[in-house]
């Protein structure tokens, strides 16, 4: 008895220690960066070894920019570190970060709604000198000059956009095609559209929206909002726009699409309206371009050769769609210790034109002509989409706004709180918040 | 063995000697019957994500579930190559020794010291070690978070390793203190005698005495560290991650990615798992010592 | 033991406790005065933030689930932990075994396990155990959209990691109930149940508030498994205290830090009102040991 306890703790012991031994047996030998396009990344040697972190969410779509960075800039004594990371992380890590003194990140990826309430708080670094001097060597005055406008704040650029992001819609072509429906083209088309699926009965709840109430759920008002014609605040007289019909209309319009969608929908980040469409769970759905490609892949997604894609519809027939652009970008963080020339070398190879390249299909390029039609199963619908998103909101207080409305859009989307309730605290709170920008 | 399943009521009808044979063994099967369901109740949830690792990737979490496929340990490749798992591991690792190990080097003399000496001031060291015990994580790792980024320790290996070591020092000193108020004084006494100091009592002759608790109490140590979320997440960033924390931001992907994480939990619990079987033996008799007579 | 040994035995340990327990929570309560973010200097404000955490009723929601958590999940240990620790204590040869599984659930990280868990009952994520249990009803429960079937799911998962524990520290007071107390009982003819509630229980009472003390300080803080079971905790009143502090002064641009440390100190309060009856017992313990 205690000589076989004796054996099995040494069996244990040394399957430990095999355990360990292991990594020469090719940990980490085909992580994305080893796998990543290999692009021109120029910069001089560094007098001593440094080592640049870099704070970038893991999508198919930010991926290829994030990896070709690693993967070629990676050298010269310079070693560039990423860590994966989901989305949540990357917001939480980038609040904390950038707060104090120090940080642990000197390259943030970072998104148009943010930008302009951490460059109104001096927590990022304008850019336009880096532009001004590096601009020819990486091309760079071939950057959307729409997109460089969602990263401008009172004038400067604050991050180099190398992506868009918009809402495209995605469906089910076989059942579409069964039941002789055409993708909807607005909210009353998809009501139809979802009743005649829902009818049919093989898919109960044929749409799938990202709701998250600690999250999405906002963009998705922002979005039907803007749809109607109407932004959170008006720039010129600084009033919230919440006591407008339109803001108790999107949300009528929104609730009126609960009885097609799943009820725990406000549950549902993207990829869990992604696993709804592997699943089959659901016909239609409206997501960021950027979560598309995986839809495509026959590896993650047995219905890849059933799904199509079209723009989005609009809320209420109007020119702007159902829809938010979105522009990602790389910024670099007021407090880091590293050389600014150094790193904006680093973003700049990374939106360069190779790495533009390589990122399509998964991406939708910030550098002009990246995208055309038939780039990808869904370019054409991007491309649609793009054209007809509504202008978005560059202002500090969009953010803010945004995060402090959210659990009351929340509670009003769910049935919780009454529409007009609900109106009268949004607007309650976003004058709390405009009060702090004289 | 068999003394043990005399001494229990539940095995035993009561009034007569030795009980029936037949009526035994139908006490047994029912016990035995529902020891069975509670197990694979337990189980369950590991047991339903190796499924889910194993199968192939579009079918992974698909819904309906699916039962039958042919297993693959594809994801774990995936896992094993795609990511620095293995980093994670080795930060997990050392996080867990480096905090058990000092954990006991300050603890034992600590614990030693409060079970020999009655009075107040042992009084209130052990209900402040109670107290502290209860903190809420949030209340000292806050803090923390400042601290190690003013002291630059932020993001290592050490930092996690210390502020566990504090977290836990209240358990470890009760755990020990009441491993060391089993043994009797005069024993300290009688190596005094012999000419030991109180130190050199200590380490040659009542540790080795409460071998067993020392285990028992490192294995406590051992698990809370290895298993520590909330700390290592605030406290690490890029190059002290550890497993906790890298399935925890992985669950917010899609798939591959996601099945990957099922597959890092699995990597992550089958090692302690086996521990758990080895230890279950020092967690019972360590208990047993009297340590939880509070 | 002399003064002088004694100080220089506990020192270490003291040291370790004051500068990283002590010192953080010091810091904490001058945060809970304050308006401040992290790395800044902050703003005296009073008990400002105490006021607008009381007036808050999430704050108030977050007390009471985690209060109405704490007692369920307590209770239920204690019941479940007796009544498998005599089980398990009437094994043979196969008792190292089955504690051997019964201890899977509390060494796996909680926020694992409360993933496990979540693809148990998680409709999008192939959850078995919801398929299995719609199957029977013919209805969908709604595991992380409704209130009550989510703290069902949450106080299970709590139960499921939590229980060996309770369990071992009870088989381990029962292995040493005296073994003439129980032949007394045995040969006073007395039915099994009585037995257990008037011979076994009574003995083991101290090993019960042992267990009873450890849940819930640990049910109290309950964080980690919420993060994956109950994404919508904020609208379905399932916020526990800790992941309210977490929403206010971590995730996504909250930056109360004041406020989130003011809760913090609100907790402990809650903590030591509820472990008051223990820690005076163990007060006199300690005196006279």
């Amino acid at each position: 008895m205690i000589r076989s306890r004796v054996r099995t703790a040494g069996a244990l012991a040394l399957a430990t220690v095999a355990t360990l031994l292991l990594p020469a047996c090719g940990a980490g030998s085909r992580t994305p960066q080893a796998t990543a396009a290999q692009v021109p990344c120029e910069f001089p040697a560094p007098p001593q070894p440094v080592s640049v972190n870099v704070l970038a969410y893991n999508s198919s779509a930010v991926d290829p920019f994030t990896n070709t960075m690693v993967k070629s800039c990676t050298k010269n004594g310079l070693t560039v570190n990423h860590e994966p990371i989901d989305f949540a992380g990357q917001v939480q890590k980038t609040t904390a970060t950038l707060a104090g003194p120090t940080g642990t990140y000197d390259i943030l990826e970072n998104y148009g709604f943010v930008v302009p309430t951490q460059a109104a708080d001096g927590k990022i670094r304008p850019l336009d000198d880096l532009v001004a001097k590096y601009g020819a060597q990486y091309g760079l005055d071939q950057i959307s000059p729409a997109m460089r406008k969602v990263m401008t704040y009172d004038g400067k650029l604050y991050a180099l956009p190398m992506q868009a992001q918009m809402y495209v819609m995605a469906y089910r072509k076989d059942v579409f095609d069964q039941l002789g429906l055409k993708p909807p083209t607005t909210f009353a088309e998809l009501r139809d559209v979802a009743g005649k699926i829902q009818a049919a009965g093989q898919i109960k709840y044929p749409i799938a929206l990202p709701l998250l109430a600690s999250s999405d759920i906002i963009t998705a008002y922002d979005s039907a909002l803007g749809s109607l014609g109407v932004d959170f605040v008006d720039a010129q007289t600084k009033q919230p726009n919440f006591d407008e019909p339109q803001a108790a209309q999107a949300f009528e319009e929104l609730r009126s699409l609960l009885p097609f969608m799943d009820p725990q929908v406000a549950t549902f980040d993207q990829p869990a309206v992604q696993q709804q469409m592997y699943n089959g769970s659901a016909a239609i759905s409206i997501m960021f371009s950027g979560r598309m490609s995986d839809l495509t892949q026959a590896k993650n997604n047995r219905f890849a050769q059933q799904t199509a894609f079209a723009a989005p519809p609009s809320v209420a027939g109007g020119e702007a769609l159902y829809n938010t652009l979105s522009v990602d970008g790389w910024s670099i963080p007021a407090n880091t210790k590293a050389d600014p020339e150094l790193l904006f070398n680093l973003i700049a190879a990374s939106v360069g034109p190779e790495s533009s390249k390589a990122a399509v299909p998964a991406a939708y390029p910030a550098r002009e002509g990246s995208v055309t039609a038939d780039s990808s199963p869904y370019a054409a619908a991007a491309l649609e989409s793009i054209g007809k998103a509504p202008a978005a909101e560059p202002y500090p207080w969009t953010s803010r706004i945004s995060n402090e409305i959210r659990p009351v859009v929340a509670d009003v989307i769910l049935g919780k709180t009454p529409i007009a309730e609900g109106q009268a605290k949004m607007q309650q709170l976003a004058n709390g918040v405009l009060a702090q920008y004289p | 063995m068999s003394a043990t399943l005399e001494r229990t009521p539940v095995v035993t009808t009561p009034g007569t000697g030795r009980p029936p044979r037949r009526r035994w063994t139908a006490r047994r099967y029912f016990v035995g019957g529902i020891l069975v369901l509670v197990c694979w109740a337990m189980l369950s949830p590991i047991i339903w994500t190796a499924m889910s690792v194993t199968k192939p990737t579009d079918v992974a979490f698909l819904n309906p579930p699916v039962f039958f496929y042919e297993p693959s340990l594809q994801a774990f490749v995936d896992l094993w190559e795609t990511t620095q798992f293995y980093q994670y591991l080795i930060n997990t690792l050392v996080v867990a020794v480096i905090s058990t190990v000092v954990a006991l080097v300050i603890g034992l003399p600590a614990a030693y010291a409060l079970a020999r000496m009655p009075g107040w001031i042992s009084a209130v060291l052990l209900i402040a070690a109670l107290v502290f015990r209860a903190l809420p994580r949030f209340a000292v790792v806050l803090p923390m978070y400042d601290l190690s980024r003013a002291l630059g320790v932020y993001d290592t290996t050490f930092a996690v390793a210390a502020a566990l070591v504090a977290i836990n020092q209240p358990f470890s000193i009760w755990l020990l203190r009441n491993f060391f108020a089993e043994i009797p004084k005069e024993i300290d006494e009688a190596a005094m005698v012999d000419g030991c100091s109180r130190w050199q009592t200590l380490v040659r002759v009542i540790i080795p005495l409460m071998g067993p608790g020392v285990l028992t109490a490192g294995i406590f140590m051992f698990l809370f560290a290895f298993q520590e979320y909330l700390t290592a997440n605030i406290l690490t960033d890029i190059s002290a991650r550890t497993v906790p924390v890298f399935i925890a931001t992985q669950l917010g992907q899609t798939l591959p990615m996601l099945q990957q994480a099922g597959a890092a939990a699995m990597l992550l619990t089958l090692p302690v798992v086996a521990f758990a079987f080895v230890a279950q033996r020092y967690l019972v008799a360590g208990l047993n010592a009297g340590s939880v007579k509070g | 033991m002399r003064r002088r040994e004694f100080l220089g035995f506990v020192t270490p340990s003291v040291l370790v406790m004051a500068g990283l327990l002590v010192l953080p929570l010091y810091q904490t309560i001058v945060w809970s005065l304050q308006r401040v973010n992290y790395g800044e200097a902050g703003e005296y404000v009073g008990f400002a933030n105490y006021a607008t955490a009381l007036a808050d009723p999430r704050f108030g929601q977050a007390v009471l689930f985690t209060v109405q958590l704490t007692v369920v999940v307590v209770i239920a240990l204690i019941i479940f932990g007796y009544l498998l620790a005599v089980l398990v204590n009437s094994l043979g040869r196969s008792k190292p075994f089955v504690l051997g599984v019964l201890l899977v659930s509390y060494v796996v990280p909680h926020v694992v396990g409360g993933a496990m868990f979540s693809w148990l009952f998680n409709s999008n994520f192939g959850g078995v155990l919801n398929y299995a249990i719609s199957s029977v009803l013919g209805t969908d429960i709604l595991w992380f959209a409704d209130a009550w079937p989510n703290r069902v799911m949450v106080a299970l998962n709590t139960l499921w990691f939590m229980i060996p524990f309770a369990m071992l520290v009870i088989l381990a007071g029962l292995q040493s109930v005296p073994e003439e107390i129980l032949e007394a009982a045995r040969i006073d003819g007395a039915p099994t149940w009585r037995v257990h509630w008037h011979v076994i229980i009574p003995s083991v009472r101290g090993v019960l508030g042992f267990v009873a003390i450890i849940s819930i300080m640990d049910v109290l803080r309950t964080f980690d498994q919420l993060v994956a079971l109950s994404p919508q905790a904020v609208q379905l009143g399932n916020e526990s205290v800790m992941l309210y502090v977490f929403n206010v002064a971590f995730q996504d641009g909250g930056q109360q830090l004041g406020l989130g440390s003011a809760v913090n100190v609100l907790l402990i309060a809650i903590i030591a009102v509820m472990l008051y009856p223990f820690i005076r017992g163990i007060a006199r313990e300690a005196r006279h040991a």
